[in-house]
């Protein structure tokens, strides 16, 4: 700690701290234009200028200084006053003043500042800039005529984002921010730099004059879409959510939010959301009272095991634990999961056997805490954005080490010393086995493993996964297996990251097991910075498993679920805002279920293709019309309020449930407040937990671990049929399941699915970017528009999943690797 | 030059082969801050930094697109349009302007019809003025590539133009 003095006032800071940190720790503010929090010190606008005595009355900058012993600071002298203002003048006298038709109007710092400063003329007159006004892509708008070079974009798109698409271009006056060869902005859309935008020279064009900034208020929420559990601050007017709005104290990601958080909140206020019940009569589903739709399916329900349900994890924990009630107690059925029955397995199934615990050990808060991270899959990026830039920043900043096993490269392996290991498709569970018998055989194991419970039985397992035997196989070499296994033991922290979701169907139980045998080997599983981290696909995934909600007691699995459907064992399936027919794999498998299960009942936001094929739609809430609480992946237990009223004809999932249960002669708790104390009281982990307590920030669900080796069953090595190439599926990073197709930010940027592919197989077929192609496999084919990426090893093409228009089930039925053709 | 008739004189060269670029990039790869050399190496490879090089350059060094152009921008030294065989410069420092550049500037414009820092669209010129070349002793000055031109007059520059419009292009 340092002591100093600042405007007269005795305080301390940090050794590490700037003088304009130490004077906003003690309640001084000293204005800023350029600097922000989360980058790095960059003193370019120089409103922050002091006066430090020892420095001879010299201006200096507050936020590139650092603060010393002893220092003596002035922070508004009448010359400082004066100095300020000049600058104020001269950044206003090219920056035009079209505050009254600007949306930055009311958030602009630039605006507050003149205001504060009583900048109400000007002694120097310039013309205006008259820079082109990018509107070249649909979400952000770059108005450089109102820019003042603070670079706050630039840094923060390298910096955090570490996509670089903005930077400084030619120099002295003409000096502007601009991408490359002045194009217009073309990239990931996550809208950070419009976040940071100190002036409204980035905007949001979704809100453009949509409301004035004063005019909304502010509610914060937990965002709808990935497990990341990021918080966003939703804009309301009229009962309209209009926009997202940037704080940068909110969440542990300090405000930072994906294209999905940001520019995907439209479905909310979507004209095409469901408004009434619907019961299907001769064919077609009309309108009916919530009465007799209920009435209806509570007759339907009372079938016990014949009865079947799939939810979505989008669903708060509050309404999960009320439809296990109700299905259990009141219906009398186990047979209900969801992600497909497999996306989940990895944590119900991996980490349960190898941890003895349903959850990550790990923590997102543990990747910038540790020193060597081994992510599986770049698609941590596509799936996990947030979390992608977490990793960004701890190998930037930090100097972390990030070693990617993937099957293909991406945005992750173009970071700084970044190492990709490109292996077959389909060969994780063999190479991390492989790992680990290098581990074991080079003594590289921590002094405790021996003693773990199952350590020579997977000593025996792995004796035919030899490195040279692997990566034979695997299509990387043995030096590189044994230098991962060596980097991974040496490093004193490390920790493993990898994504499931409905669109990675290798990543199961295997997969889980024998990353958590690399992590238990070396001792590095139950500290800081060190463990499995499984980043799960929907906002409430773990939230889904903590309250129980997936197959278990003999229950039906989600594949068995429509299996069963199709035999006619089960009669009735309660499907609530899950869309298989386009997310589980098999797309006439999952289309004949639901046809000729007997009754279909869908809650949903949106009439889905699924919903179309019930014989009762329920319109439900989304998350921004009702209150309740979410876990994210990490098991951050976060509560969430409405910040919109809800449409009078809708109900929330909870109140369907709960009236279902009332129907069936059950009781419930009123309110899902009162149902979250029973889940605190009987959820390992939530103990101690309430809404009131979670009102403020989200707590940690405590996860105990006793470690344990499990042998992981490593598949055969996929061959692809001669001629045909591997399709892999995975997540695109703009979309996040079947959701975010309704939300316009996402479906502007990626409105369709696609593939892609390497250029050795683009020459080799003669296809170009944006080719129509015909990808068949032995299930289906499907017109799709081809992507030419450098990231893509050949022989492997890659699909995302997430499109009704296209649904990659029509050609893939959920394994891990399909061999397809690709034609023009 | 007009942009039109600089992305015909583009348009009207071969494809562009980036082994040239690549060599350039191999002796530098492994070096840090190796941006600059490798600019500077396939710029008297091309004479200029063509877009589609830069973006091999950047897939390369795995360094930003928009890194690259900021560079290539930021430098007056880079260019990015192509460039003429024979560079004239002209002092226009404060020796030489007393001394009547503007008159030889005036007759460049005359004999070239390109104005400053335009290129002819045969590619056999480019033109431009420049604030001093340091040998103020021999005002007015001119040079053409690496050759210099001291004390010059309007008749000099009608016999440069009129010798370097002989030369060949190759």
């Amino acid at each position: 700690m340092v002591n100093l003095t600042i405007d007269d006032k005795q305080v301390t800071a940090p050794k590490s701290a700037t003088i304009y940190e130490a004077a906003k720790m003690n309640g001084i503010k000293i204005p800023i234009l350029c600097h922000d929090k989360k980058l790095k010190p960059f003193g370019a606008c120089r409103m922050c200028l002091v006066e430090v005595e020892q420095m001879k009355g010299r201006q200096i900058p507050a936020c590139t200084t650092p603060a010393t012993e002893g220092m003596i600071i002035r922070t508004s002298t009448p010359d400082i006053v004066k100095a300020r203002k000049m600058v104020l003048e001269l950044l206003l006298l090219n920056h035009p003043l079209d505050c009254p038709v600007c949306d930055k109007s009311g958030d602009c710092d630039l605006q507050n500042l003149t205001y504060e400063y009583q900048v109400n003329s000007n002694r120097f007159t310039d013309e205006k800039f008259n820079h082109e006004i990018d509107y070249n892509n649909p979400l952000i708008e770059r108005d450089m005529n109102r820019c003042v070079l603070c670079g706050k974009c630039a840094r923060i798109c390298d910096e955090i984002v570490s996509y670089g698409a903005l930077t400084f271009i030619d120099r002295g006056i003409e000096t502007k921010i601009g991408c490359e060869f002045d194009d217009g902005l073309n990239c990931e859309f996550c809208g950070s730099c419009i976040a940071v935008c100190p002036v409204g020279s980035l905007l949001a064009r979704p809100f453009k004059h949509k409301a004035r900034f004063w005019a909304m208020t502010k509610h914060p929420t937990v965002c709808g879409y990935c497990g990341t559990g990021c918080n966003l601050t939703l804009g309301v007017k009229d009962n309209k959510v209009l926009t997202t709005i940037y704080d940068e104290d909110q969440g542990f990601h300090k405000g930072q939010l994906c294209v999905r958080g940001r520019f995907g909140y439209q479905f909310i206020n979507s004209t095409e959301r469901l408004t009434t019940p619907l019961i299907k009569k001769n064919g077609r589903l009309i309108e009916a009272t919530w009465d007799e739709a209920l009435e209806l399916v509570a007759a339907r329900l009372s079938g016990g095991a014949a009865v079947a349900a799939l939810a979505t994890p989008r669903l708060t924990n509050e309404e999960l634990t009320l439809f296990k009630k109700l299905l259990v107690e009141n219906v009398g059925t186990n047979n209900f999961d969801h992600a497909a029955g497999y996306a989940h397995t990895a944590i119900t199934e991996g980490f349960a056997r190898s941890f003895g615990a349903k959850a990550s050990s790990a923590s997102i808060l543990d990747i910038q805490k540790s020193d060597m991270l081994l992510v599986i899959k770049t698609d941590a990026y596509e799936t996990h954005p947030v979390v992608g830039f977490e990793i960004n920043m701890g190998v930037k900043n930090k100097g972390i080490k990030l070693t990617i096993l993937s099957d293909k490269r991406g945005k992750l392996s173009k970071l700084p010393d970044a190492t990709t290991l490109v292996h077959r498709p389909g060969s994780e569970v063999a190479i991390l086995n492989a790992i680990a018998k290098t581990l074991i055989d080079d003594n590289l194991v921590a002094g405790s493993a021996a003693t773990i419970a199952g350590y020579a039985e997977l000593e025996k397992a792995l004796a035919a996964f030899t490195a040279d035997v692997v990566a034979a196989q695997c299509g990387i070499s043995a030096a590189d297996i044994k230098k991962l296994a060596s980097e991974y033991a040496a490093a004193e922290k490390a920790l493993i990251v990898f994504p499931v979701g409905q669109a990675y169907s290798g990543h199961t139980a295997e997969l889980a097991t024998a990353l958590a045998n690399l992590a238990i080997l070396t001792g590095k599983y139950d500290k800081e910075g060190c463990g499995v981290l499984c980043l799960s696909e929907k906002n409430n995934s773990q939230g889904a498993i903590d309250m129980g909600f997936f197959a278990q007691d003999g229950g039906l699995n989600g594949v068995e679920i429509l299996d069963a459907c199709a035999k006619g064992t089960v009669k009735s399936l309660f499907i609530a805002g899950e869309n298989p027919l386009t997310s589980y794999p098999n797309h006439t498998k999952v289309k004949a279920a639901l046809e000729a299960v007997e009754f279909l009942v869908v809650s949903e936001l949106f009439l889905t293709e699924t919903a179309a094929m019930a014989d009762v739609v329920l319109p439900v809430c989304s998350f921004a019309e009702k209150d309740g609480t979410f876990t994210s992946t990490d098991r951050r237990v976060q509560y969430f309020k409405s910040a919109i009223r809800k449409n009078v004809q809708i109900k929330s999932d909870y109140e369907i449930f709960s009236n279902l249960v009332t129907r069936l002669g059950g009781t419930v708790a009123p309110t899902p407040a009162l149902l979250f104390t029973e889940i605190a009281a009987n959820t390992p982990g939530y103990q101690g937990l309430s809404h009131v307590s979670l009102r403020k920030e989200g707590a940690f669900a405590a996860v105990a671990t006793t470690p344990k080796f499990v042998i992981p069953q490593a598949d055969a090595p996929f061959t692809v049929e001669v001629g045909k190439l591997a399709l892999v599926t995975g997540s695109a990073l703009y979309h996040n399941g079947t959701l975010s197709q309704y939300g316009e930010g996402p479906m502007h940027v990626c409105p369709e699915n696609y593939i892609e592919l390497s250029r050795t197989d683009a020459s080799l077929y003669k296809i170009s970017e944006g080719d129509v192609v015909t990808v068949s496999s032995a299930s289906g084919s499907l017109q799709l528009k081809a992507k030419v990426t450098p990231r893509m090893p050949a022989g492997v093409v890659f699909s995302p999943y997430h499109f009704t228009a296209a649904p990659i089930n029509t050609i893939w039925n959920g394994s891990p690797v399909t061999s397809v053709t690709v034609s023009k | 030059m007009s942009d039109v008739a600089a992305q015909q004189a583009t348009d009207q060269q071969p494809a562009i082969d980036l082994s040239l670029a690549d060599v350039v990039i191999d002796k530098y790869i492994d070096i840090p801050g190796n941006l600059m050399p490798v600019l500077q190496g396939v710029q008297d490879e091309y004479g200029y930094i063509p877009r589609i090089v830069a973006d091999h350059i950047a897939e390369r060094l795995n360094v930003y697109p928009s890194q690259i152009y900021g560079v290539l921008t930021f430098y007056s030294q880079f260019h990015l349009k192509p460039r003429g065989k024979f560079i004239i410069r002209v002092c226009v420092g404060t020796a030489c302007h007393v001394q009547g550049a503007t008159r030889i500037v005036d007759t460049f414009f005359d004999k070239l019809h390109i104005g400053h820092a335009e290129t002819s669209p045969d590619l056999r010129y480019t033109f431009e003025k420049v604030a001093c070349l340091g040998a103020c002793g021999m005002a007015p000055l001119a040079m053409v590539n690496d050759s210099t031109y001291g004390a010059m007059t309007v008749q000099k520059v009608e016999e440069i133009v009129a010798d370097y419009n002989q030369r060949p292009m190759k």
